[in-house]
């Protein structure tokens, strides 16, 4: 070496010392890059499972639904007409058949459109009734929707199999039906089918176009036509919306918030779409759980890696420690040289550690999958991923390497010396 | 005028299954500018007394000073600043970081003290090899360079903050007479232009007849 010494002593002594036991350094390194490897990995994974599912459950689901519940029997009008003393008994009740609908929608949608963050209101006029072709009936759930309105919330486009959504824009006797539904009745695009609801009229409506959503109950149930030709079939009148469908602007935050305000100002109820899917946030939380216990343990394993090394080194030096704290190195300069050490480990465990986690990530996401709707492993690259992964192998090094380095300044020179 | 080093009634007993009182009570005292020589028969415990006298060891009865300071029950932190400042030390044996060069291993503590500009460090600790002759081996590891070659290494560590004391355990141990005369004019040469206190183990009669005072260790006492 021809310029020595031009940093720091302590990280001069510490790098050599590493640089003396390359193999150790090395091993302990890929201890540090395997924790951060597997932390990216299972952030990634974790976070790509959850939008995929996120994303399956936002193709059927709103953000927030506009509803009318079904009065519930209510004892407390009961309670108001009778005098003290006497005790209210009701005995099989029975619900009085409500209509459930939005009164008055056009103008409520008109006002739910003046707020900037509602992005798209849609109304939805559902009903549940028979579709036939000759001989063969299926239940089906019929929406009468605005369909270009639809698509804007669920993108219905990119569903489509056969057919598009300006046929069925354009004619008002047109419907969009499951894929699986238009395989069970053996129609195609351009085919009649006869709706027909319970103590209702029927009508024959046209295919215009088959969508798969791969989610089963919407492709072998779902049907998309004219709100018109609903109220018709129904033969009710022009202004009957069962619910609105809402999507807002920042699905993350705004819906809860949002949901509290539209039900004071409305008087509906309002369901969010986490509400209406409780059972996938569940799932989240498992596999959060799950992931955390497995990174916990990675770079609990990769910590008493650097520990068990570490203790080793100073096993090794002992000597020289010595010999240091015999020239002058008090005991804080002789943990500085450790923790250097253990910190340049994490350092170098990092930086590979992380080109490891994208290269994990990058290649698994390339693993096919090929089932429901899913052609690969879902991955998602979120930088925060990379960030946490890094300070966190880096602050394992260095916390493993607390416990030696303080060993390591409290050996005493003489007795090592003395021999 | 403050002495260079002041060891009063020092006492050193090993423990263990049978405690061994290695030095009984041993007052010393150095003026500034002094070169002295410690002799006495091996196990008499030279060795012992100047780990303690340079603040290495510090479990002993008595009080020590040196430059004027009482080092006697000051923490490790400061002991090792004061080694830093004010001591250098050749151990018998050599004791070099066989991992870096000659050179790095001569200004490590230079490093440490951090008194002086690196490029003047690297200028100093070359001038104290070459002076001890081993100028050439300057770029080669300490672990790959003969014993003597070692020993003279390490006095020029030793010698690199221009301590005021420098305490030697048999520092020529493993010269030849040529070397050891190189040594031997080199502390005298520290000593008398620019007053510092050398203090050393020897077992050269020599050696320590050509310095200012002889002090003989016997059985843990000073005769
Ligand atoms: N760690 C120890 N525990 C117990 N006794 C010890 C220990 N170290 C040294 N001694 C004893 O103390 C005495 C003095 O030892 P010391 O090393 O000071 O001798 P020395 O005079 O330097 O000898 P030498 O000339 O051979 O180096 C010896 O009798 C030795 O056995
Ligand atoms: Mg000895």
């Amino acid at each position: 070496m021809t310029k020595p010494f031009r940093m720091k002593i302590e990280t001069q002594i510490a790098l050599t010392f590493m640089r003396s036991r390359p193999k150790m350094t090395i091993v302990a390194s890929l201890g540090v890059m395997f924790g951060i490897g597997m932390y990216i990995f299972m952030n990634s994974i974790i976070a790509g499972t959850n939008d995929y599912f996120e994303k399956v459950t936002l193709m059927s689901t709103p953000h927030l639904r506009i509803y009318q519940k079904v009065p519930r029997n209510d004892e407390t009008i009961l309670g108001q007409r009778l005098s003290d003393g006497s005790i209210p008994l009701v005995v099989n009740p029975q619900l009085v058949p409500t209509v459930t609908r939005i009164r008055d929608p056009y103008s409520l949608m008109d006002r739910l459109r003046r707020d900037p963050d509602l992005l798209a209101v849609s109304p939805q006029v559902s009903a549940n009734l028979t579709v036939s072709k000759g001989s063969v009936e299926k239940n089906a759930n019929l929406c009468g929707v605005d369909i270009l309105e639809q698509d804007r919330m669920f993108d219905i486009a990119s569903t489509l199999i056969a057919g598009s959504l300006r046929d069925q824009q354009q004619l008002t006797d047109g419907i969009l039906i499951g894929a699986v539904l238009a395989q069970d009745l053996g129609v195609s695009v351009g085919d009649h089918l006869l709706l027909a609801a319970s103590g209702h009229s029927s009508r024959s409506l046209r295919v215009t176009g088959i969508f798969r959503t791969t989610i089963k109950a919407v492709d072998e149930a779902k049907i998309y036509a004219h709100p018109e030709a609903v109220q018709q079939i129904l033969q009710t009148d022009r202004s009957y919306v069962t619910e609105l469908f809402v999507n807002v602007r920042d699905y993350d935050h705004l819906t809860k918030p949002m949901a509290q305000k539209l039900r004071e100002r409305t008087g509906y109820s309002v369901e969010t779409w986490e509400e209406a899917n409780e059972q996938s946030l569940a799932g989240r939380v498992i596999r959060n759980i799950l992931a955390n216990a497995m990174i916990f343990t990675i770079l609990l394993v990769a910590g008493f890696g650097i520990y068990n090394i570490l203790n080793m080194t100073i096993y090794e030096k002992i000597k020289e420690i010595a010999i240091l704290k015999a020239t002058g190195f008090a005991g804080g300069h002789v943990v500085s040289i450790f923790l250097r050490q253990s910190l340049f480990i994490g350092l170098l465990g990092g930086v590979v550690g992380v080109l490891f986690g994208a290269g994990l990530s990058l290649g698994m996401s390339h693993v096919p999958i090929g089932v429901g709707g899913l052609s690969h492993l879902p991955i998602t690259f979120r930088f925060q991923d990379y960030l946490l992964g890094f300070l966190f192998g880096t602050g394992t090094a260095f916390f493993a390497g607390l416990i030696p380095a303080l060993k390591a300044s409290r050996v005493d020179p003489v007795s090592i010396i003395r021999g | 005028m403050t002495h260079a080093l002041q060891a009063t009634n020092i006492q050193k007993t090993f423990s263990g299954a049978e405690p061994f009182q290695a030095l009984r009570g041993i007052s010393l005292t150095l003026a500034k500018g002094e070169f002295v020589s410690i002799t006495g028969k091996s196990g008499c415990g030279k060795s012992t007394l100047l780990y303690i006298l340079s603040t290495l060891d510090t479990a002993y009865q008595g009080t020590l000073h040196l430059c004027g300071e009482q080092v006697t029950g000051q923490s490790q932190d400061q002991l090792a600043s004061f080694r830093s400042r004010h001591l250098g030390f050749v151990f018998q044996f050599h004791y070099l970081l066989p991992d870096f060069t000659c050179l790095e291993n001569v200004m490590i503590p230079a490093l440490r003290l951090g008194a002086k500009p690196i490029a003047e460090i690297e200028h100093d600790a070359m001038e104290k090899l070459r002076l001890l002759g081993v100028g050439e081996q300057a770029t080669k590891l300490a672990s790959k360079i003969s014993g003597g070659q070692q020993q003279r290494v390490a006095i020029a560590r030793a010698l690199i903050n221009d301590p005021a004391i420098l305490m030697g355990d048999e520092p020529t141990g493993n010269l030849d007479s040529r070397n050891t005369g190189i040594v031997f004019d080199l502390f005298q040469g520290i000593v008398r232009d620019f007053g510092k206190t050398v203090l050393t183990v020897t077992h050269d009669p020599d050696f320590a007849r050509r310095s200012d005072r002889v002090i003989e260790v016997v059985d843990g006492c000073v005769n």
